[in-house]
């Protein structure tokens, strides 16, 4: 093993859609704006269920987990996909969500466990910058 | 006091340019762009057009006369006005037919425009477990010929005018839905118009119904499109769509090309099948962004580029281009939303200065919820108040001549005319889209405009510029809690009480037409007529065709 400690590795993020909407321009910039910001981002693609945004989740091995939804459906989709991930030993991957989020839905999301919620209007640098705060990192050796 | 006034000598724009040269060189911007990303000089002269407009009948010519630059008619607004459509839908269907009926009362004139809910222009059923939670929250749901009575109950169509729907993957269905509607009311199809937009190759582009491989799409897209021809319906079997595409983040150049290299590979489709007489029956549909003069020109482009395509490619000449469009709901803000009445006006009156005889004007409250009546109403008002008090439809392409609006008219031709040969070079439109080509030329462009947005390049009031803490006591519209309930009960009884011999047959039958690569719609016809719903015509689609499935992306 090197002495020196090893740079650390990038944050790997999920960016998913749940749902049957298909405009995934909001999703796509996040996605790009993460890159640059030195993150690995895996995007889902379009239509997806809470079981299969778990399943990349888990087998990506992803620290954070971002929901675009413009559908109207972000409370159902947010709390299925937190749930899941508690069911599942991942407990510790935050989930955050974008879209069109109407602002009495906030605190219903924070309460059904979404760690932060960016409604239009949210700047690219707050999003990396919570992810940057709220991933899970690999434990450090001691 | 009489005498000749004596006219100074003219100096060319470069002149001008030396002899202001300490004024013009510092402005309030370090350079002035389009939002297309072309560079705005301080002044247009004749200079920017060649000084004598040589070329004036090759690329303008006069309204009514190709190339069409400036109006597909003789007449522009003279004779008729731009007629002012409303899409609308949500809910089951007999809450969509309480707001057409509502606008048309209002004063909406260009017929019922009918939004779908994601289950149904993704074909599945309303009872399908991933469609639950959708069931007519971004449009109406239908599950089966009889929704579409029930949301058509008490409309007359003929005196509605036209119907419109963003039936894409499901163009099929709508056809047959529109055309069996009519003769089991009695009516003859030909009296009633309908407009599907049936393009799905912008879905797999920007809006995402997609279920089929692209050539099934391009081939079941054709299948419309021939079908009308066939029977000589007076419709618009396809509204080939640029909207979504500068929407995604495409400019207004990318937009038309990108459109038009769409509407090639149909028109190659149905082409190859012999049908002689297609180019009446495209519709080309954009929507107006606020890049005010840029968005005019690209209306004369457009019909320019599409005349010069169907007589170079087609040898089809003497059709003026069919053109529809939107106000862009993307420059809408959620930000003090009231402000969006002032963009709409100004998107309205750029598609009419462009010389777009059908449009649509989005709701200020849009970028929130569906639109609330009262919303509806004032879009409405909009248009009648730009069509009765400003004089503005008096006189043909008013903005004709003007050195910037043609120097712009050039400048996104020759973009666009350079777009469509790399196409056209990398095999068509299909290969575009099945490589991701167009996709990534939009996500990019979207991401370069939120930086600009985020860097201030660019100014959005309420969102970087003129921020104020939130009003929010607008009245938004709620869907009524009962609407899924209604719907799976009516999709319920539907199952029920249907004749499953009849249904059977039908079904069998439209196996075998699809795999023999036939004209699907007859077909479908009677399956509609069985009370087949969406999702079980669909499955026989996907099970001849295959399907589409996104894949997950890698980037960084």
């Amino acid at each position: 093993m090197s002495p020196a400690a090893p740079p650390a590795a990038p944050i790997r993020v999920l960016v998913a859609k749940p749902g049957l909407d298909g405009h995934d321009r909001g999703a796509g910039v996040v996605a790009r704006a993460l890159r640059d910001a030195g993150m690995e981002v895996i995007y889902t693609g379009i239509r997806q269920t809470p079981d299969s945004i778990v399943a990349v989740a888990l087998q990506e091995d992803v620290e954070c987990v971002g929901l675009s939804v413009l559908s109207g459906s972000h409370v159902e989709y947010a709390t299925d996909v937190r749930k899941l991930l508690d069911q599942q030993g991942a407990a510790d991957i935050p989930v955050i969500l974008g879209g069109i989020v109407p602002a009495d839905d906030i605190a219903v999301l924070e309460d059904a466990g979404v760690s932060a919620v960016f409604p239009p209007g949210s700047r690219i640098v707050d999003i990396t910058a919570t992810i940057e705060r709220l991933a899970r990192r690999p434990e450090q050796p001691a | 006091m009489t005498g000749e006034v004596k006219v100074p000598a003219r100096p060319s724009r470069d002149e001008w340019l030396a002899r202001h040269a300490a004024a013009v060189a510092g402005g309030r911007l370090p350079e002035f762009r389009t939002a297309g990303g072309r560079t705005v000089e301080p002044v247009y002269t004749p200079d920017d057009l060649d000084g004598e407009w040589s070329a004036y009948d090759a690329e303008l010519g006069l309204p009514g006369e190709p190339p069409y630059t400036r109006g597909a008619t003789a007449t522009g607004y003279r004779e008729r006005l731009w007629s002012w459509e409303f899409y609308a839908g949500f809910g089951a269907a007999e809450d969509a037919n309480a707001r057409y009926r509502y606008l048309l009362e209002t004063g909406a004139t260009g017929g019922v425009s009918i939004a779908l809910d994601l289950p149904t222009q993704i074909g599945l059923d309303s009872d399908d477990p991933l469609a639950v939670r959708e069931i007519g929250r971004v449009g109406v749901a239908l599950d089966t010929l009889d929704d579409v009575f029930r949301m058509f109950d008490g409309i007359d169509l003929k005196r509605a005018g036209k119907v419109f729907t963003t039936a894409n993957a499901i163009g099929p269905i709508a056809c047959a839905w529109f055309y069996c509607l009519a003769e089991e009311r009695g009516e003859d199809p030909r009296d009633v118009v309908v407009t599907i937009q049936n393009d799905p190759l912008k879905e797999y582009v920007a809006r995402g119904t997609q279920f089929l491989p692209v050539a099934a799409s391009v081939k079941c897209a054709g299948d419309v499109i021939e079908f009308c021809a066939e029977r000589g319906l007076p419709w618009f079997p396809i509204s080939v769509s640029g909207s979504h595409m500068q929407q995604s983040g495409g400019t207004c150049a990318q937009e038309a090309a990108f459109t038009l290299a769409n509407a090639i590979a149909y028109a190659d489709e149905v082409a190859g099948r012999g049908v002689a007489d297609f180019a009446p029956l495209i519709e080309l549909h954009f929507c107006t962004d606020m890049e005010f003069f840029e968005e005019v020109a690209k209306y004369r482009v457009v019909r320019r580029v599409w005349t010069e395509i169907l007589a170079e490619r087609y040898a089809i000449e003497g059709q003026p281009p069919r053109l529809h469009a939107v106000t862009s709901g993307l420059p809408l803000t959620a930000q003090q939303p009231r402000n969006n009445i002032v963009r709409i006006t100004l998107q309205a009156l750029a598609q009419v200065l462009g010389g777009v005889p059908q449009t649509r004007t989005a709701s200020y409250d849009e970028g929130l919820a569906i639109p609330a009546e009262d919303a509806v109403k004032l879009s409405i008002r909009t248009n009648q108040i730009i069509a009765h008090e400003t004089g503005i439809p008096h006189t043909v392409d008013p903005l004709g001549g003007s050195y910037y609006v043609e120097a712009l008219t050039r400048s996104i031709y020759a973009e666009v005319r350079d777009i469509l040969a790399t196409v056209e070079a990398m095999g068509g439109a299909t290969v575009a889209v099945e490589t991701g080509w167009f996709r990534e030329r939009l996500a990019a462009g979207a991401y370069e405009q939120e930086l600009r947005l985020e860097n201030r390049e660019r100014l959005v009031v309420g969102v970087n510029e003129c921020v104020e803490d939130e009003e929010g006591e607008l009245q938004l519209f709620k869907l009524d809690a009962d609407a899924a309930e209604r719907q799976l009960a009516r999709l319920r009884k539907v199952r029920a009480e249907r004749d499953e011999a009849a249904l059977a047959a039908a079904m069998a039958r439209l196996g075998a037409t699809l795999g023999r690569g036939e004209n699907s719609i007859p077909a479908v016809i009677d399956a509609v007529k069985a009370r087949a719903t969406v999702g079980e015509i669909c499955a026989r689609f996907r099970a001849a065709f295959g399907e589409y499935r996104p894949e997950v992306e890698h980037l960084g």
